[in-house]
């Protein structure tokens, strides 16, 4: 058995995980002067290490840098049982966390997301509304280099971006002149991808290749928009170190974590304060893992809330083929332009919430042959595959489609009986089904979407009810609110059970919206991690 | 089993790579662009995960024409069929002559000019009449 070695420095601060939220903390941490370390599992990826700008890219990414880790199946990630989930979780393991592969399309909510108890009747509403965070949102945007167009219609008015918006391509202005002809809502996206040099980072190439990782080291993740800065300000990051439990005091609070590193030893960081910035998957996981293990309820979990009511964002999409060159594999991927016709509730359809649509480029030739094995070979292969080539590629383009999923507490991610990591660390099971409201929320956006297509001037559509691949966001599992009989966290991610042990990831979120969730998470932690330094003096810490 | 692609199973890879991707409408088969030569043993070196499906398939095609063997494998053993026609489609789709012939320069960088030029769709007022028609979201409920 390897024995605990303990680490003589107390950090002020423990972050668990390098990701979106953790780099946002440790970065205002740092620079207010407090000592922070962060335990995270991967290690530091170099740009030099993506394939987008080489032949073998789409190769590539149907493995190495495959989004889902059951199929990357490296020694940083951890399995995922979803032998019970509709739909496959997605992450990357690294410092700079899911940002690496992140496609960096930088959303707000809207004001309604904070409200929908008391605007639909359903779930309940958070403990603060879009103007609490509007502030965060808009300094997050100055810290990333967010590029985007303002004055959208489908938000009240705000700040300009910090950077003028992407090009739209080909693809964008189709998908625009069909809107335009519907009559309905259309605005270039918002990117977390520079349009011009910016902070250390390259204006964007258009390379297209931004769910791989960007090679041209201009895509907003977080390894390079707050590492460095975090690192300058002497905050102590430690790779390769995957943690197993946050260990509690006598006093029941927080007072650090164990984690194992990649000799296979055991160590143990002390802290006095502990924040959770691991995903809406590994934050739970490491919760129900912490205090008395496998069979506990786990740690700051008197509601039995952590793990529950988790929400993945079910994604469809139409796909349009043109009769012309629309150079669709162009960037940035990234969106090009985003539409909220649809978004918020009308009771006439038949379900609540909504969805944000996308456009997107839609990559190089070999992805369109990624699943054929027991189809008639004759359809996808032979003649054929030259026609659909010469018909298809580089001349369609998706509307994507984030379904708005309400929580539901039979969702769940909870301890797997038998599986575990690479280092024996029991492993994290989801259960997840799709609601009748999500269901006709997806059949209604559909139709529309393919409306929209047909008006864009598209000569074939196809629509894919639901992506299975498609867990890129992680919400809801240690939801906050105002009531610790109902919620896991405060507003400001602390925990109602244990004073010093906060979360700051996608975990405290209490509806999902039909936005992608980043900029809201960092939006929070940024709000969060403010609130901890402004009142430093009154944080209880383990002794 | 052994995973060394030696010229006979090279040829029988090249021979199912072919019934998959033939010469026609304007565009080469897979093995006039040599897909059964370095470049496999390169997409197999890049992938090692897909050794295993690939050598099965070739080893179980031995003896039997391409058409055959392929068609066999798509009802047998679906995976290996799987593996062969990615590793024959990637390599395909890698060639510059193909990447050329499909007008695909690859993932290209071509950053924009001036990201500071107003954009076609202001200048043409395409979207003033997104503008036009007003705000579309719910404020926050006082
Ligand atoms: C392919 C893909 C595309 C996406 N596209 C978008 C998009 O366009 N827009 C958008 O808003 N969002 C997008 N997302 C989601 C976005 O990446 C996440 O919302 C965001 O990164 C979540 O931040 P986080 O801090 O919660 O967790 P993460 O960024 O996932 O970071 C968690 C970190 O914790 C570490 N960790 C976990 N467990 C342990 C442990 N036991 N020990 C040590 N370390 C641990 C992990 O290694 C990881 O680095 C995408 C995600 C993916 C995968
Ligand atoms: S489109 Fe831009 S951000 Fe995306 S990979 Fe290319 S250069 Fe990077």
């Amino acid at each position: 058995m390897p024995s605990v070695k303990k680490s003589p420095k107390v950090a002020d601060v423990l972050i668990i995980g390098a990701g979106a939220s953790g780099s946002i903390a440790a970065k205002h941490l740092a620079e207010n002067g407090f000592d922070v370390v962060c335990l995270e599992q991967g290690g530091k990826v170099d740009n030099s290490e993506f394939w987008g700008d080489k032949p073998e890219w789409e190769l590539m990414s149907q493995k190495r840098w495959h989004p889902n880790p059951n199929v990357r199946d490296l020694e940083n990630d951890y399995p995922v049982d979803t032998s019970e989930s509709d739909v496959n979780p997605l992450m990357y393991n690294a410092v700079g966390g899911s940002t690496i592969l992140f496609a960096a399309h930088w959303q707000r909510f809207m004001p309604s997301d904070f409200r929908v108890k008391t605007l639909d009747g359903v779930a309940d509403d958070w403990p603060i509304t879009y103007e609490d965070l509007l502030p965060f949102y808009e300094e997050v945007d100055i810290e990333m280099g967010v590029s985007g167009l303002g004055g959208d219609p489908a938000y009240p008015p705000g700040k300009d971006f910090p950077l003028p918006p992407l090009p739209i391509g080909k693809i964008g202005m189709k998908a625009a002149e069909g809107m335009n002809k519907l009559g309905w809502h259309w605005w270039p996206g918002p990117n977390a991808i520079p349009s011009k040099p910016y902070d250390g980072r390259n204006q964007c190439v258009r390379r297209g290749a931004c769910l791989t990782g960007c090679p041209d080291r201009a895509k907003a993740s977080m390894d390079h928009t707050h590492w460095p800065k975090a690192l300058a300000a002497g905050a102590t990051l430690i790779t390769g170190a995957r943690v197993r439990e946050i260990t509690v005091n006598d006093e029941g609070l927080a007072s650090g974590a164990i984690y194992i590193d990649r000799n296979g030893r055991e160590r143990e960081q002390k802290a006095n304060v502990v924040i959770m910035c691991a995903n809406g998957i590994g934050t739970p996981r490491l919760l129900l893992l912490s205090n008395t293990g496998r069979d506990s309820g786990g740690l700051a979990n008197s509601t039995g809330l952590v793990g529950k009511n988790l929400m993945m964002h079910p994604y469809a999409a139409v796909s349009g083929k043109f009769d012309e060159p629309l150079e669709s594999w162009l960037g940035p991927a990234g969106q090009t332009i985003h539409s909220m016709q649809w978004y918020e509730t009308d009771a006439s359809r038949g379900f609540v919430r909504g969805a944000k649509w996308n456009v997107m480029p839609s990559g190089g030739p070999l992805g369109m042959r990624a699943a054929y094995g027991g189809k008639a070979l004759e359809d996808s292969w032979g003649e054929n595959l030259h026609r659909n080539t010469k018909k298809v590629f580089g001349r369609s383009f998706e509307w994507g489609i984030i379904a708005e999923d309400l929580p539901d507490e039979t969702n769940t991610v909870t301890i797997d009986p038998s599986l575990t990591d690479s280092d024996g660390i029991p492993a994290p099971k989801l259960t997840y089904k799709n609601s009748e409201n999500t269901e006709r929320l997806i059949d209604f956006h559909l139709e529309k979407a393919q409306e929209a297509m047909a008006a864009a001037g598209a000569i074939e559509t196809s629509a894919t009810r639901l992506m299975r691949d498609c867990g890129w966001h992680l919400m809801g599992t240690a939801r906050m609110g105002n009531d610790p009989k109902t919620s896991v966290v405060n507003q400001y991610g602390q925990s109602h059970d244990v004073p010093n042990l906060y979360i700051y990831d996608g975990s405290v979120f209490v509806t999902s919206s039909g936005f992608n969730p980043t900029g809201t998470i960092t939006a929070i932690a940024l709000r969060s991690v403010k609130n901890l330094i402004a009142n430093r003096r009154n944080q209880k810490v383990a002794a | 089993m052994s995973t060394k692609l030696d010229d006979n199973l090279r040829a029988v890879f090249a021979g199912i790579a072919d019934f998959l991707i033939p010469e026609a409408l304007g565009m080469p088969s897979a093995s006039q662009v040599d897909v059964h030569g370095e470049l496999a043993d390169r997409i197999l070196g890049l992938r090692p995960d897909l050794r295993e499906d690939f050598m099965r398939g070739l080893k179980a095609a031995e003896g039997k024409s391409s058409e055959e063997a392929a068609q066999e494998l798509n009802k047998s053993d679906p995976a290996a069929l799987t593996a062969i026609g990615l590793v024959a489609s990637a390599g395909y789709y890698m060639t510059s002559k193909v990447r050329e012939l499909i007008g695909y320069k690859g993932q290209e960088s071509r950053p924009e000019a001036d990201p500071d030029a107003t954009p076609e769709y202001v200048a043409n007022g395409m979207l003033q009449q997104v503008i036009d028609r007003g705000a579309i979201f719910k404020p926050t409920p006082r």
